[in-house]
């Protein structure tokens, strides 16, 4: 049974979550049907609020994810979760197991939880990701929350991504900046020490309010007071501040006029990305194996290799 | 030219106070080293709870393993749900205990697939590749 594109994005359009799931699939599977569905829902995207929760493996992304969500649906926000888990480089497979902290959420029509592999892409996301945002924004979800991947240095592509970024850090993974690392604390709108019931609790407090004061004297853009809130997920404490400060994130991006830009940063984002994964995948098809092997053999230098590439892929555009 | 790549998605799932955790552990692992997208709901789901994030998850297979009884009523409901959301074309297999006698009463319930204890995880590997080998035969079709 062939399904239609024009039938999925109708159906999603609905709010019908198994066409929204379909479309998904179809996005991440690199089916040609994935980018007609967008075509016809783009028009209806826009609204959404992204949200991007990152820290490092382990630190209870997934767990405070499941208290956010909760306190949204107190508050009568629809809140769709795209979960990101590494995927193997080796085989391609994943275990993805986010979703076995949002379980009470199972059967809660106003959510929608989604687990996505980053199938080979660096940065803390899946390519797809950007997509099933949109897809969800295109349901009408008013919230959707990215969780990364458990990020180590500077993999913060979800800043690119989200309106609004959560970074997570956690007492006792080393006295030093281990907690959260520098790339990160540049990036984040509101940070959050969560596991507050654990020793160390307040050295890493004191950390990260030192970083933000540093930041605070070199980032030039000071205009939004970046919040240090307290957490204990496993307990549900400190959802209640978070989602405030989100939502304060919100509307502080809306008065500035920030929402529009960083949306628009995003689909700029998005448009050049696509446009370097085309331009590579056509690199590779017309170069064949002639060019690499001319580089592997040393009769050519990886940069020369790239510019004849280049422009063979100029004069192919300019003829077509 | 984009690559168009399907790799296969399995949500894997235990079903009540069954906590016996093993086998799904091993099989999520095997699956995993096969190349495929294993999702775990967790322990303590109903058939409800299954059903729902199957088709949030939009997976090709759905894997119960119950290791604790139960599993004559809990299963039969699961497929019937899976049914009625239009998720019928998924693929359900379970493992675990399962009882000879109880095997016709699950496989007439839609239960397309039983491997019991002792099963070669590479016998799974294997039923679950040709089984998608066929399903995108017949989609491309
Ligand atoms: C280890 C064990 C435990 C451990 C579990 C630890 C853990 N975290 O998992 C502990 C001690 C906690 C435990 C507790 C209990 N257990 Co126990 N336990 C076992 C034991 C000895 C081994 C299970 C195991 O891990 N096997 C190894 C794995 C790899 O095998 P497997 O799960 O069968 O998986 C294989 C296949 O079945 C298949 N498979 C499994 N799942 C899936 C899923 C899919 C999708 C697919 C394709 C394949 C597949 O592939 C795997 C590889 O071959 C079995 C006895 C037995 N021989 O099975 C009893 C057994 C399962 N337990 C039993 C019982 C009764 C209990 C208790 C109720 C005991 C009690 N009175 O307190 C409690 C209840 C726990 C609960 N609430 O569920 C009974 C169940 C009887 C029944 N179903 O009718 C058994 C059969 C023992 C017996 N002979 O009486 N148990
Ligand atoms: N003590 C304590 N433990 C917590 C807290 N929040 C989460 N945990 C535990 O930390 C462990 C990891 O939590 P997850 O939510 O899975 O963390 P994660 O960041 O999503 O992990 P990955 O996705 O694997 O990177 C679990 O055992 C949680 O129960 C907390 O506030 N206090
Ligand atoms: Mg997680």
């Amino acid at each position: 049974m062939m399904q239609r594109a024009a039938d999925v994005a109708n159906r999603l359009l609905a709010g019908e979550v198994a066409a929204g799931a379909r479309a998904i699939r179809w996005l991440d599977d690199r089916d040609p049907r994935g980018p007609e569905v967008l075509a016809a829902v783009y028009p209806q995207t826009g609204r959404a609020q992204v949200v991007g929760v990152t820290g490092p493996p382990g630190a209870g992304k997934s767990t405070l994810t499941d208290t956010l969500v909760t306190e949204w649906r107190k508050r009568g926000q629809r809140v769709a979760v795209i979960a990101v888990d590494p995927s193997s480089p080796f085989t391609g497979g994943a275990i993805l197991g986010d979703r076995v902290r949002m379980s009470r959420h199972a059967l809660d029509p106003g959510v929608f939880i989604r687990s996505l592999g980053t199938r080979g892409q660096a940065g803390g996301l899946s390519r797809s990701t950007h997509d099933a945002c949109l897809v969800f924004d295109a349901m009408g979800y008013d919230i959707i929350l990215v969780e990364t991947v458990g990020v180590g240095q500077d993999e913060i592509d979800v800043v690119n991504l989200a309106h609004t970024t959560v970074i997570i850090a956690v007492p006792g993974l080393g006295d030093e900046i281990q907690a959260v690392k520098a790339g990160l604390m540049e990036a984040g709108d509101i940070f959050v020490v969560n596991k507050a019931d654990r020793d160390g609790y307040d050295a890493t407090h004191r950390q990260m309010e030192l970083m933000l004061h540093l930041r605070a004297q070199t980032v030039t853009d000071q205009r939004w007071h970046v919040p240090l809130l307290r957490a204990v997920a496993a307990k549900g404490e400190g959802a209640d501040a978070i989602v405030d400060a989100i939502a304060a994130h919100r509307a502080w991006l809306d008065g500035h006029g920030d929402f529009i830009s960083r949306s628009r940063m995003r689909a700029r984002e998005q448009v050049l990305s696509l446009v370097r994964d085309a331009l590579a995948d056509r690199a590779v098809s017309i170069s064949g194996d002639a060019i690499m092997h001319r580089v592997e053999t040393r009769q050519l230098d990886p940069y020369a290799a790239a510019e004849q590439i280049v422009a063979t892929l100029s004069g192919k555009s300019a003829a077509a | 030219m984009t690559t168009f790549k399907r790799p296969l998605r399995v949500l894997l799932a235990k079903l009540g106070m069954d906590t016996h955790t093993v086998g799904v552990t091993v099989i999520g692992h095997a699956l995993r080293e096969a190349g495929m997208e294993v999702i775990f709901t967790g322990l303590k789901q109903t058939p409800e709870m299954v059903c729902a994030a199957a088709v949030q998850e939009d997976v090709d297979v759905v894997g119960i393993s119950t290791l604790s009884a139960g599993h004559t009523r809990s299963l039969p409901k699961l497929a019937r749900l899976l049914r009625e959301a239009g998720a019928g074309d998924k693929l359900l297999v379970a493992g675990g205990v399962i009882p000879e006698e109880d095997k016709p009463i699950l496989e007439q319930a839609g239960v397309d697939r039983i491997f019991t204890m002792g099963s070669d995880t590479r016998d799974i590997v294997a039923y679950l590749e040709s089984w998608w080998a066929q399903r995108l035969a017949e989609d491309a079709a």
